[in-house]
C-alpha cells in the first residue's frame, strides 16, 4: 500500500515536471496578440486593447465591458484595498470590480469563437484555431512548437514535428552554405537564412536565392503587380510585371510617358532658368533705378547735357571708333560671348555687323551664368558686367526721364558721361573741402596769436606797475634819508644811504627777476589762472 | 505592455488609413511612437478654411493606458502654423484635460482626440493667447504631461 502511494507520488512530479518544463518551452500565448482570420464586430472589441473581450467584465454601474486585465491596468494607479475601482473610462461612472462582474457567458462563447491564425504562422504552421482552442493547439498539436527530444539522453527541445524522427542533436553541415549546425535547427536554416539556399515564390513558383529574395520580390518577380509606366499621368491601372508589356503597349498614357517626362524635365529646367532670370531682372533693375538716379540728378545742369550728347559716338552713325569708349564695349560684348542677347534691330546699325555673324540664336543662357552676379545695384565703374547687363536689361523701355536713347549703348555711354560728371563733382567738392580746411586752420591760429599778444601786454603792464612801485620806494628811502640828514647833527651818514641803494636794488632785481618768470611762463602759453596766480606771487614777493 | 499598445496602434493605423472624419488627416505614421496629423478647421472665422494645423502624437509603451503627448507642431515647409486658441501656447502645448492624467481614458484613441482638438478650435470664439503666454513659452522645460494645469473652462 505504502509502495502505491509512493508510486503515484513519483508519476505526480514527474507530469508536474514535465509541463512545467512544456510551459517553459511554449510559454503561454498571449491572446491579444494573436491575428484574426475574419474581421470581427466592432461590438465585441474591448475600448481599451482594441482587441476581442478577452475574459470580460462588465461594470455593474454603467454597464459597460472590458477585458478584465484591461480594466485592471486602467485602474492599477487607483488603487484601493477594497479591490479594484476607479471611474468607468467610456463614461467616467465611478464602478468597481465585485465577485459578480464576469459576464454573460454567451459574450465569452462569440469571442472564443472567432478563428484565429496559430501564433507558430511565422515559423510555418498553417493552423487557423478557434481563439479559446489555440493554447490546446499549441500545447497539443502544432507541429511548430517545441518539446524535449524523445532521446533519452539528449535534454535539448525539438519541434513535434520532427521529434518522431529521434534526436536530431548531431552535427551537419549545410550543403549548401557549408555552415555547420545542428540537424534540428537545418530546416528553419534552409528556410529563411541560408543565402545559398533556393527557395520557391509563392507568386511567381519560381525558386530564389534567399539572398537574392528582397530584390525578387521588389524588382524582378514576373507574378507581382506594377502600376502602368504612365501611373503618374494617369493611368490607374496595375498589371502583373510579365504583362506589363502587354499593357503598356495598349496605354496612351504609357506610350505618352517619355515624352512627357521630357517635357516634365524640360519644363522644370525652363522654371529654374526663369527663375534665375527674374531674380537678375530685379538685380538689374535696382542697378538700372540706381543709375538713372544719378543721371536724374546730373541732367539738372543743361549744359553738360548738351556736351554728353555731342559726345556720344554711336549717336553719329559711324559703325567702328576703334580707341574710343564704344569700340571698346563693343568687343567685350563680342568677348564675353554674350551674343545670344541680341539688341533690338535698331541697335544693329550702330554695330559693327561682322562681330554679330557668330551669334548663337538658340543658345539658352546657362543657370552658372548668373552664379557671379551679385544681388543689389551693381558697381558702376565696372564696364564688363556692365554691358551683359544691358544687353538683358533692353526689352525694358528707358525711363522717358532720361529721354529717347538709340540704343542701350547709347544709354550706356550717357550713363558713363553722368558718372565722369559724377567724379569731377566729386573732386571739386574736394577742393572747396580742402580750402575750407585751411581757412580753419588758419583762424584757430589766429586766434592764439592774439591770446599771446594779450598776455604780453599784461605782463608789460606787470612791470610797469613793479617800476612804479620800486619807484616809490626809492623816493621814500630818499625822503626819509633827508629827513634824517636835517635832524641829526651828524653829517650825512653815506653807509646808510649805501645801505638803502643796495636795498632799492636788490628790491628791483628781484622784480625783475619776478617779471622773467612771467614773462617764461606767459611763452609758455599757460592760461588765465596761471597768470593770476603768477601776479600773486610777484606781489608776494615784492 | 509593449506588445499591447504597438498591437492597438496597428489596429488604429490600418482604421486611420482607411477613412477619417473631415478636416482630419494623417500626415506620417512611419513608427509606433510618433505620428502625425493635419487638422482644418470648417466654419470658423478664427481659422481660414485653408489653413491646416500639425499635430504630433507621441505614444508611450504604455499607451493607451497612458494618455499620448500631443502637442502642436510650427513648420516652415509646409507652412504650419500653431492655431491661436485661449489654451493652446505659443510652442505648441495644449491645455486639455483630455490629455492629462487625470483626465485621459484608455478608450480614447487618436482619431477620437483629433476630434476633440478640432471641435475645440471649431467651438473657439477668442482670438487670443493664454494669460501668461509669453512668460510660459520662455521657461518651460517640461513635458506637457508633467506640467500641472488647472483646468477651469469648463465652456470648451
Amino acid at each position: 500500500m505504502r509502495r502505491l502511494e509512493a508510486r503515484r507520488q513519483m508519476e505526480e512530479a514527474n507530469f508536474l515536471s514535465s509541463k512545467a518544463r512544456s510551459q517553459n518551452l511554449n510559454p503561454p500565448i498571449d491572446l491579444r496578440m494573436l491575428d484574426y482570420v475574419t474581421a470581427y464586430d466592432d461590438n465585441l472589441m474591448c475600448p481599451i486593447c482594441r482587441c476581442p473581450f478577452l475574459d470580460p467584465v462588465v461594470l455593474a454601474e454603467c454597464d459597460h465591458c472590458f477585458c478584465r486585465d484591461c480594466i485592471r491596468q486602467t485602474w492599477a494607479s487607483t488603487y484601493s484595498p477594497l479591490g479594484p475601482r476607479g471611474d468607468c473610462p467610456s463614461c467616467r461612472t465611478p464602478a468597481k470590480l465585485g465577485p459578480r462582474s464576469a459576464t454573460s457567458k454567451i459574450l465569452v462563447n462569440i469571442t472564443d469563437d472567432l478563428l484565429v491564425r496559430c501564433p507558430k504562422s511565422e515559423d510555418g504552421c498553417k493552423a487557423q484555431v478557434k481563439r479559446g482552442e489555440v493554447q490546446d493547439h499549441v500545447n497539443i498539436y502544432c507541429g511548430y512548437a517545441y518539446m524535449e527530444c524523445t532521446a533519452d539522453d539528449c535534454e535539448l527541445h525539438v519541434l513535434r514535428k520532427d521529434a518522431a524522427e529521434g534526436c536530431l542533436h548531431f552535427g551537419v553541415s549545410c550543403l549548401d552554405c557549408r555552415q555547420s549546425m545542428q540537424k534540428a535547427s537545418l530546416e528553419t536554416h534552409w528556410r529563411v537564412q541560408c543565402p545559398d539556399r533556393k527557395v520557391s515564390c509563392e507568386l511567381c513558383k519560381e525558386a530564389v536565392f534567399n539572398r537574392e529574395w528582397d530584390t525578387h520580390s521588389r524588382e524582378t518577380c514576373p507574378a507581382i503587380s506594377i502600376p502602368c509606366p504612365g501611373k503618374v499621368f494617369g493611368c490607374n491601372s496595375r498589371s502583373k510585371r510579365s504583362q506589363a508589356d502587354v499593357h503598356a503597349k495598349s496605354c496612351t498614357f504609357a506610350k505618352l510617358t517619355p515624352m512627357l517626362t521630357a517635357m516634365q524635365q524640360r519644363m522644370d529646367e525652363q522654371e529654374a532658368a526663369q527663375k534665375v532670370m527674374v531674380r537678375k531682372l530685379e538685380v538689374l533693375e535696382g542697378g538700372f533705378q540706381a543709375v538713372q538716379t544719378i543721371l536724374s540728378t546730373k541732367q539738372e545742369d543743361p549744359d553738360q547735357v548738351g556736351a554728353d550728347e555731342s559726345r556720344i559716338p554711336l549717336l553719329t552713325g559711324r559703325p567702328h571708333q576703334r580707341g574710343d569708349s564704344g569700340g571698346m564695349l563693343d568687343a567685350m560684348v563680342v568677348e564675353t560671348d554674350v551674343g545670344a542677347f541680341v539688341f533690338p534691330p535698331p541697335s544693329s546699325s550702330s554695330r559693327p555687323s561682322s562681330e554679330l555673324v557668330h551669334v548663337r540664336a538658340g543658345a539658352s543662357l546657362p543657370p552658372l551664368y548668373s552664379a557671379p552676379m551679385a544681388p543689389g545695384p551693381r558697381p558702376a565703374d565696372l564696364p564688363e558686367p556692365f554691358t551683359m547687363d544691358f544687353d538683358m536689361a533692353s526689352p525694358f523701355p528707358p525711363p522717358a526721364a532720361n529721354g529717347p536713347y538709340i540704343s542701350p549703348l547709347h544709354h550706356l555711354l550717357s550713363m558713363h558721361e553722368s558718372l565722369r560728371d559724377e567724379m569731377s563733382r566729386m573732386s571739386a567738392a574736394l577742393q572747396e573741402l580742402d580750402g575750407r580746411q585751411s581757412m580753419q586752420a588758419l583762424n584757430e591760429n589766429l586766434r592764439t596769436r592774439e591770446e599771446i599778444s594779450y598776455m604780453a601786454a599784461q605782463v608789460a603792464g606787470l612791470s610797469r606797475q613793479v617800476h612804479w612801485l620800486t619807484s616809490a620806494q626809492l623816493q621814500r628811502q630818499q625822503h626819509g634819508g633827508a629827513g634824517r640828514q636835517a635832524a641829526g647833527a651828524a653829517g650825512p651818514s653815506g653807509s646808510d644811504i649805501a645801505g638803502a641803494g643796495a636795498g632799492v636794488e636788490a628790491a628791483v632785481s628781484t622784480a625783475a627777476s619776478a617779471l622773467r618768470g612771467a614773462a617764461r611762463i606767459v611763452n609758455a602759453g599757460q592760461g588765465m589762472t596761471m597768470r593770476r596766480g603768477l601776479s600773486e606771487e610777484g606781489r608776494t614777493k615784492l | 505592455m509593449a506588445g499591447m499598445s504597438s498591437k492597438r496602434l496597428q489596429k488604429e493605423l490600418v482604421k486611420i488609413q482607411g477613412t477619417l472624419p473631415p478636416g482630419i488627416a494623417l500626415v506620417s505614421a512611419e513608427n509606433l511612437r510618433e505620428w502625425q496629423m493635419d487638422l482644418s478647421i470648417p466654419d470658423n472665422p478664427i481659422y481660414p478654411p485653408t489653413e491646416k494645423y500639425r499635430l504630433r502624437f507621441l505614444f508611450s509603451p504604455s499607451y493607451p493606458i497612458e494618455a499620448p503627448e500631443v502637442v502642436f507642431l510650427a513648420s516652415s515647409n509646409p507652412e504650419r502654423k500653431i492655431p491661436i486658441h485661449p489654451h493652446i501656447y505659443t510652442n505648441g502645448i495644449i491645455c486639455l484635460d483630455l490629455l492629462d492624467t487625470q483626465g485621459w481614458s484608455p478608450v480614447h484613441n487618436v482619431e477620437s482626440i483629433s476630434i476633440s482638438i478640432q471641435s475645440m478650435l471649431a467651438g473657439n470664439t477668442k482670438a487670443e493667447r493664454p494669460p501668461g503666454d509669453a512668460e510660459f513659452v520662455r521657461s518651460n522645460r517640461q513635458r506637457p504631461r508633467d506640467i500641472n494645469f488647472l483646468y477651469h473652462d469648463p465652456s470648451v
